[in-house]
């Protein structure tokens, strides 16, 4: 590590903790916020040899310039760009609320700066309490720079009819931007919610940093349907994390797809608290030009009887690179364990790299745990039937990287997600540089 | 099934035997004069002495790898003897009646073959005591076609030419903590050297044995296959059963040529320490083999001993059309922990790689598999194939897998699988309602996970290792 990468960690540390004095939140956050600060201060700068960090460097956020909070501001998105969807529907634009894009009409969901004192109560309770900060830098530095940010919380026995729809937009500004997002999402016990989380910009966004948290409790027998959408402008730098804790028979079924940037890095948590709880997670990754992306995901099965199944799927082109961990941790106890884990990736380029790490860790015998991770081209001899039907190099080769990953989106639930994520891979396998 | 199995399989190891012999041993500590020491000893020449020292100062400024998944207290390297030597070997022997009986003893109760007309099958061995090499058999026979087969000292002063060139040269003095204090204080190990075009006409073996307390064993190894030869060599080791722990840090350096193919078997079995986790072996070991053009190294390997074991034979595909090929077993009880894998490193075009990987833990131990697959940009056609397995036996021991891939060209193909499960009830059942009892059957269903890889064995080993299979596993099925 050269000196002046070095100084930069430091300087980025410290307009961090500048910004975080800058921040207006309730004062009954403060306590969050002074936590947060000491977490970060105490922190080390990750580099090439922390191992959480080692394939994904964080030069291009030493470089950024990021000395202002995110200001909200009328955005001009394409018409296509949202989902047409009837939802409880939340936007922010560069992180903060857009009252008229939004449409916000159930108790169940609340901004932060709403919350009556029961439901300040629910944050108090978990908001922090369920990221592991260690595991997960970034989260301090939310915790230093909390504002506002969006409580789901679904009460005992309760359904939400209609699925909540939280966008985040950001847009392009003069200086680079920074933007805190945090989502808390309580479900109850036996309570069920589906919610869709979207990150997308506009075109010109060319320089913001992003670091979003979501933390979810899902109670004894709760279920949650949770998508999250990284479709920024490739120049916006994210860093995210998304923290589960299920408690007894819950179930969570998340399913994630993000496209590359300068520098994006996606965290998943998953603890599994209660027995019988289940997870499913289904991710697709596609970076392309100089891109960025980074997954790792952690699934700790504490509990005996619990079970996890996680595929992911990546296509990198171009001179992107894609990095990918997959951690199953099964702890002393957790006998009758059934996990399974599977990434697969398809380089498009020769310039494309791929940095998988598939990890099992177990402590139990009584279980069944199997990972696997391939990496290749799109096949030839697929390729060469496809041609010799007529169809042109591109249109085969999007045929084939589409369905690649199709077996994930297939499944998705939920229509609209299907159908809009369906149209937006088109377009991106078959701009040119996608060919084989 | 639990107490009737626990007591048929509780055998002991059975080369824990001490050997009272008259030794020279090395005041405990490290420091230069101990490397001039060890270098004058040997009667090295100036080169020699240097290479250590550049070593030496290189390990002084390392720190001691901590990422493994391991916990063991840090060696005190100023309490360990750096050299040890039985009294007997001061004037080397000639041949082998000169040799100490207590020492040929030691050997024949190991079952290791020093007199050539009792050997089986025609293996040449050198049998490393300590720190010294005490006899290398067939060395007439293999003369005739041109190997060289002796111990690493005498090629220091034999053939400089040879040493120089190729020492270091695949596993640099700088590689890694214990590869530096290897390169500082070695001792001894084998030096193997394969002509052109010259197919070995029987197999090399070298048996190290750990004897004198409170010293550690280095031992270097270097194999060079000259184009076209072929070799193929096994490695056995064993030390007596102590309290305390004992370090063993060696380092096996491979360079097989254009169309060379080395086969490199070891079957480890050090002292893994008591039921309670006391004593045992910390084998911190560099493995490493480069290959040319078309040409192929396989590491096979069967784990059974030492407390510690951290240990990562690796392939760097140099040459296009070069292979690699990683076997390996790895079977932990008790407190055992061991941290074990390979490294494949594509650089040539159309270099292929195989790795096999079975692990077995037992008892409290851990045992975990950390590979590395790298594709660099210019290996155009590579192809890995990875399958590791673990086996649970017992509700208290632990499995892991750290597998990296590293992709930079998108014509490679890589696969990775991995699976972890226990010895079935169901499996169990059916054997013991043909009429096994629990031991066999355990023993019959751990060999069967075994099986890819005991066939990569050369036939002695290979009876060998199932056998070491269970008695290591003594105790370990409730």
């Amino acid at each position: 590590m050269s000196d002046t990468v070095e100084t930069s960690a430091v300087d980025f540390q410290q307009r961090a903790l500048q910004l975080a004095g800058e921040q207006t939140s309730a004062a009954w956050l403060d306590a969050l916020r002074y936590e947060g600060t000491e977490q970060w201060l105490a922190a080390a700068w990750p580099g090439r040899r922390t191992e959480l960090w080692k394939y994904t460097p964080l030069n291009s956020l030493q470089r950024g310039d990021f000395r202002r909070w995110g200001a909200g501001q009328s955005c001009d998105l394409a018409d296509d760009a949202l989902l047409t969807l009837d939802a409880i529907r939340l936007v922010f634009v560069n992180g903060e609320f857009d009252a008229e894009a939004s449409d916000c009409q159930a108790a169940e969901v609340v901004r932060f700066s709403q919350a009556n004192t029961e439901q300040r109560q629910v944050i108090a309770t978990h908001l922090g309490k369920i990221v592991d900060t260690k595991r997960h830098l970034f989260a301090s530095l939310s915790n230093a720079w909390v504002n506002d940010g969006v409580l789901v919380h679904v009460p005992r026995n309760a359904a939400l009819k209609k699925p909540v729809y939280l966008v985040h937009v950001s847009t392009p500004g003069a200086e680079a931007a920074t933007v805190n997002q945090r989502t808390l999402i309580v479900l109850e016990d036996s309570a069920t919610a589906e919610v869709i989380e979207h990150f997308i910009s506009d075109e010109q966004a060319q320089n913001g940093f992003v670091n979003s948290l979501t933390e979810i409790s899902i109670g004894a027998n709760a279920a949650l349907t949770h998508y999250r959408m990284n479709l920024e402008e490739e120049h916006l730098l994210h860093i995210g994390g998304v923290h589960v804790v299920l408690q007894r028979d819950a179930r969570y079924h998340g399913f994630t797809l993000a496209e590359g940037s300068t520098l994006k890095r996606l965290d998943y948590q998953i603890y599994h608290r209660g027995q019988g709880a289940h997870a499913d997670l289904n991710g697709v990754y596609l970076p392309r030009n100089n891109q960025l992306l980074d997954y790792h995901t952690n699934v700790e099965h504490e509990v005996p009887h619990c079970t996890t199944s996680e595929v992911f799927r990546g296509i990198i082109a171009d001179s992107a690179r894609a990095v990918f961990n997959g951690r199953i941790h099964i702890h002393p106890d957790a006998q009758k364990t059934l996990a399974e884990l599977s990434n697969k990736n398809l380089l498009t380029s020769d310039k494309a790299e791929v940095d998988t790490k598939p990890e099992l860790e177990i402590y139990a015998d009584d279980v069944r745990c199997a990972h696997g991770a391939t990496v290749a081209q799109l096949d030839q001899t697929a390729m060469f039937y496809l041609r010799s039907r007529g169809l042109s190099e591109t249109q085969a080769s999007t045929m084939l990287s589409f369905g690649f990953v199709n077996e994930l989106l297939q499944e998705l639930p939920r229509e609209e997600v299907r159908e809009h994520l369906h149209a937006r891979l088109h377009t991106l396998f078959a701009k040119e540089h996608f060919s084989a | 099934m639990t107490e009737q199995v626990e007591s048929l399989i509780r055998k002991d190891y059975s080369a824990g035997f001490h050997t009272s012999i008259e030794s020279e041993t090395l005041r405990p500590g490290l420091d230069e004069e101990v490397i001039r020491f060890i270098s004058a000893k040997k009667d090295e020449p100036e080169w020699m002495l240097d290479w250590r020292l550049k070593a030496f100062r290189a390990w002084q400024e390392m720190e001691e790898p901590t990422w493994a998944h391991v916990h063991y207290p840090t060696p005190d390297f100023q309490a360990l003897s750096y050299y040890s030597a039985p009294k007997s070997m001061a004037n080397k022997p000639k041949s082998l009646d000169e040799v100490d009986p207590e020492l040929l003893e030691t050997y024949a109760k190991l079952g290791i073959p020093l007199h050539e007309q009792e050997a089986l099958a025609g293996v040449a061995v050198d049998a490393v005591f300590d720190s010294v090499s005490v006899v290398t058999t067939y060395r007439a026979k293999l003369e005739e076609a041109g190997v060289i087969f002796c111990s690493i000292s005498e090629a220091v002063k034999r053939f400089p030419d040879l040493v120089k060139k190729y020492l270091g040269s695949v596993v640099p003095q700088k590689d890694n903590f214990y590869a530096a204090l290897n390169s500082a204080v070695f001792s001894d190990g084998s030096f193997v050297y394969i002509p052109k075009g010259v197919r070995c006409p029987m197999e090399l073996s070298t048996y190290f044995r750990i004897n004198e307390m409170n010293t550690g064993q280095f031992e270097r190894t270097l194999i060079v296959a000259d184009e076209g030869s072929y070799v193929s060599y096994l490695e056995g080791c064993t030390a007596p059963m102590r309290d305390e722990n004992q370090l063993h840090a060696a380092v096996v350096e491979l360079v097989a040529l254009d169309d060379a193919q080395i086969k490199y078997s070891t079957v480890q079995n050090w002292y893994p320490g008591d039921k309670e986790g006391k004593g045992g072996i910390y084998n911190f070991v560099t493995k490493r083999g480069l290959c040319q053009r078309n040409a192929r190294i396989s590491w096979t390997q069967v784990e059974t001993g030492s407390a510690v074991t951290w240990k990562y034979p690796s392939c760097i595909l140099k040459g296009d059309n070069s292979v690699g090929e990683f076997y390996s077993v790895a079977l932990t009880n008790n407190f055992q922990q061991a941290d074990t894998g390979t490294k494949m490193i594509h650089l040539g075009k159309n270099t292929r790689s195989t790795i096999v990987a079975k692990g077995i833990s037992a008892g409290r131990s851990q045992s975990a598999y950390r590979g590395l697959v790298r594709i660099n940009a210019g290996a155009t056609g590579a192809r890995n194939y990875t399958q590791c397995d673990s086996l649970l036996i017992g509700d208290r021991c632990g499995a892991h897998t750290f597998p990296y891939i590293e992709s930079k060209n998108p014509s490679a193909v890589i696969e990775h699988e991995a699976t972890t499960s226990k010895v079935s009830d169901d499996q169990l059942f059916l054997c013991q309602q043909r009429g096994l009892d629990a031991e066999k059957a355990v023993s019959m269903i751990v060999n069967g996970f075994c099986r890819e890889v005991f066939k990569e064995l050369p036939m002695e080993f290979a009876v060998e290792a199932g056998k070491l299979l269970e008695v290591s596993l003594e105790g370990s099925v409730g």
